[in-house]
């Protein structure tokens, strides 16, 4: 039986996009949903708020995306490992806190060498973090090898007159 | 013995009175039971508490609504598959028509403008045909595009309302520009012979300038939703103008402009395989063969620059947002990219395919046939580097194993640094392809033809070493340095194509024939090859336009405008596929319908 044109065009076209489609169903299937609200309280212990501050970094915050903890090689962006020791020294007179509260709202003051500016402020959307959001962050960050100081009471941000936080010569 | 009767006839009298008697209340009852009884009267009998009680609601719920505020819905729900869903399919049908109607008149302009200049009449008869498919499409594109817009002002109307807000001052000129370019494509086709050259070209010209800046009307809306710009903090507009020269307008425009053509190339190059294989004498299949081959150069020539457009558009994207942009690479979206290369992979090795395949028509190209092999090597090599994603699906042992999520030796193939050099060399391999089928049949009578050839050959092996360099100096720089390869690499490539192909038309001027072309001499798999690249295109334009829009995950407005309905989510790529798949089948089925219109023409033609 000889089968018409038309329909020999219509199986071939049938089973290129079937091949597609089974191609679509090889590769992880994730769906991605809008980040969830962490719950945060004024009285949160540190491990409560280094827990909270890892739910944001996983979720809302978004920093998982660019960020990694403990990978080495040529990387994108800066990895976190040890994070928390390393932010009291990556700028002379900046304490850890300022030098983590400054990362996060004005990133592009210092850019660690080798890497290029690309941080978003995260207090504005799309991430839009709110203050309380932000320093569960920071006490995450700070448990990543260094001491929890923050809490929910912590002023961080703006950083406080004369705390080195002057913006390097040259930029806007 | 006379008063017995007398008693009888009395007791049955008496016996029918009460019968009648009985009879006449039970009509009567009926007759009273089914009586009108004004509703006064009806409310006043039956009045009793739970009467009461539903007639205090029902006057309560009257109040309720006569004095309910208005207030502007969000969303609305579409039955079964959902609003998403029915919106996403409709956009993509009016996006996959309006291209074709964007491309087609742009290279049958060319076509004609070539018979025109050569004098080759076939030119003009090819261009004619191709712009037979336009008229039922550009119909199609406005119905589906008018279908779209009721759909997202039904389903999301005060997203809608929001756009409106922005882009109000661009509606009436999208409007008058439509009707524009109705006209000039109506007057283009129903005018074909009956105006002067010049005329009929200048209007196809018309009929392209108004088309595209439908195009840059259209796309400043779909680019605003990824990188607004031109509104303040809270999303009220300051300049529709800066909204629409946003960061990545320009990238899409000159993106789209170049995908367009090489998609309208391979669904006219596909017409052309099925009126092929439909052909009935060797004439008809020589013509076809001829018609298909000019749509597939079309495509391909479009789609070898894509990649380069791709790679703007992507910069722009990191440059507006690194969040997106590595929302788009680095996260929900980076496997996307994994089925982006089979797609492409297959459209370079169908490209290939068909040329090599297209060597059989003519005479004397045995003597390239050689070298396909080394260059399906290479194709294959580079195909396989582009697929192999940065990290694997494997078990916690295997993972394990591994010691990390990516393989120990093929992990480094999953990175951008072999992935532009896989693409860059496959470009370059594809460009080798087509030159040896330009240069079957023919040999080049110029004296300095030797040097000629030595300088190709150099100059293609210079960019396959500058993109191979470059490709591997990536593992050992900053990322601030590899970012900045790519250009290199792309300009290289884009310079040995351009020299050697200036060469080859120098050097193949007053080339001496060593044989004929006989067209419509091919086998006949190649033209499944075409449907298969048309197929290929369609879809990895639907993947690409998923890509594009899903990128805002749960914005309308990326950092303005934030999607709060029950379809927020970012579905599977599974999901995703299954709605693009299913986009495509109608996509052709269409399409069919469109080819067949088309040939009914034909038909009426050759019964006149």
């Amino acid at each position: 039986m000889k089968v018409p044109v038309p329909l020999k065009i219509l199986g071939f076209t049938v089973a290129t996009t079937a091949f597609y489609t089974v191609v679509g169903q090889l590769v992880p299937q994730k769906e991605v949903h809008p980040p969830k609200q962490t719950a945060l309280e004024k009285e949160m212990t540190s491990d409560e708020l280094v827990k909270a501050g890892k739910e944001i970094m996983e979720g809302k915050g978004l920093c998982s995306t660019c960020h990694t903890i403990g990978k080495s090689g040529p990387l994108p962006f800066p990895d976190l490992d040890g994070i928390g020791a390393k932010a009291a020294t990556r700028r002379p007179g900046l304490s850890a806190v300022d030098y983590l509260a400054q990362s996060l709202y004005d990133p592009d003051v210092y850019i660690v060498p080798g890497f290029n500016p690309g941080m978003p402020v995260i207090d504005e959307p799309p991430i839009g973090l709110t203050d309380q959001e932000v320093l569960a962050l920071m006490a995450y960050l700070q448990s990543l090898g260094g001491q929890v100081t923050v809490t929910m009471e912590s002023k961080v941000w703006p950083l406080a007159e004369g705390s080195g936080a002057a913006p390097p010569a040259g930029r806007d | 013995m006379k008063g017995r009767p007398n008693a009888k006839i009395a007791v049955a009298s008496a016996v029918v009175v009460a019968l009648a008697l009985a009879a006449t209340v039970g009509i009567v009852r009926f007759v009273l039971s089914r009586e009108y009884r004004a509703p006064l009267r009806s409310d006043q009998a039956e009045q009793t508490p739970r009467v009461q009680a539903q007639q205090d609601e029902a006057a309560a719920q009257a109040k309720a609504d006569r004095e309910r505020p208005y207030s502007e819905e969000s969303y609305r729900r579409f039955p079964v598959v959902g609003s998403r869903v029915a919106v996403w399919v409709l956009a993509q049908l009016h996006l996959l028509f309006a291209a074709f109607v964007l491309a087609v008149p742009l290279f049958v302009l060319i076509i004609e403008f070539i018979g025109w200049l050569n004098g080759d009449e076939r030119y003009g008869e090819l261009a004619h045909e191709f712009t037979k498919l336009l008229s039922v499409s550009l119909s199609l594109t406005a119905s589906f595009g008018a279908f779209l817009l009721f759909m997202l002002v039904l389903l999301y109307p005060k997203f809608m309302n929001y756009l409106m807000h922005v882009f109000s001052p661009t509606f009436a000129p999208y409007v008058g520009l439509f009707f524009l370019e109705a006209f000039f494509l109506y007057t283009y086709y129903y005018g074909w012979g009956k105006f002067s050259a010049v005329t009929h070209l200048l209007l196809g010209l018309g009929l392209n300038i108004v088309g595209t800046a439908i195009m840059l009307i259209a796309n400043a809306w779909l680019t605003f939703m990824t990188t607004p710009a031109g509104i303040s903090e809270s999303g009220a507009v300051i300049s529709t103008m800066d909204a629409v020269r946003n960061y990545t307008w320009m990238p899409i425009n000159i993106h789209r402009m170049i995908a367009n053509v090489a998609f309208g190339g391979s669904v006219a190059a596909a017409f052309a395989a099925f009126k092929f294989l439909a052909a009935k004498t060797d004439a008809e299949r020589a013509h076809y063969d001829w018609m298909g081959y000019i749509g597939n150069f079309v495509a391909i020539c479009a789609f070898l620059p894509l990649p380069f457009a791709g790679y703007w558009l992507a910069s722009e994207i990191y440059a507006y947002s690194q969040t997106l942009g590595l929302t788009m690479m680095g996260g929900a979206f980076s496997w996307l990219f994994i089925i982006q290369a089979v797609l492409i992979g297959n459209l370079f090795l169908g490209a290939n395919y068909y040329l090599w395949l297209g060597m059989g028509r003519v005479q004397a190209s045995e003597r390239f046939q050689g070298y396909i092999k080394y260059l399906l090597i290479l194709i294959a090599l580079c195909f396989a580097v582009w697929a192999t994603p940065r990290s694997i699906i494997a078990t916690v042992s295997e993972t394990r194993a591994m010691g990390g999520g990516s393989h120990p030796q093929l992990g480094y193939l999953g990175v951008m640094s072999a992935k532009n050099t896989a693409v860059n060399i496959l470009i370059l391999t594809t460009y080798v392809s087509f030159l040896l089928y330009r240069r079957s049949g023919r040999t080049p009578t110029v004296s300095w033809a030797k040097l000629g050839n030595a300088l190709q050959v150099a100059i293609s092996l210079l960019a396959g070493g500058i993109v191979l360099f470059l490709g591997i100096y990536g593992y050992f720089v900053e990322a601030s340095v590899r970012i900045r390869l790519s250009v290199p690499q792309v300009g290289s490539v884009l310079f040995a194509m351009i020299a050697v192909t200036v060469i080859d038309v120098l050097m193949y001027r007053n080339a001496k024939s060593l044989g004929e072309t006989h067209w419509g001499r091919i086998h006949p798999i190649s033209q499944y090859v075409l449907i298969f690249l048309a197929v290929t295109f369609t879809w990895l334009m639907g993947l690409m336009g998923y890509v594009r829009s899903g990128l805002r995950q749960h914005w309308h407005v990326y950092g303005v405008v934030r999607d709060t309905s029950v379809d927020a989510f970012t579905p599977t790529l599974g999901y995703a596929t299954r709605v693009v798949s299913v986009t495509v089948l109608l996509f052709f089925l269409l399409i069919g319908i469109v080819f067949w219109l088309a040939s009914l023409s034909d038909h009426t033609k050759e019964h006149a």
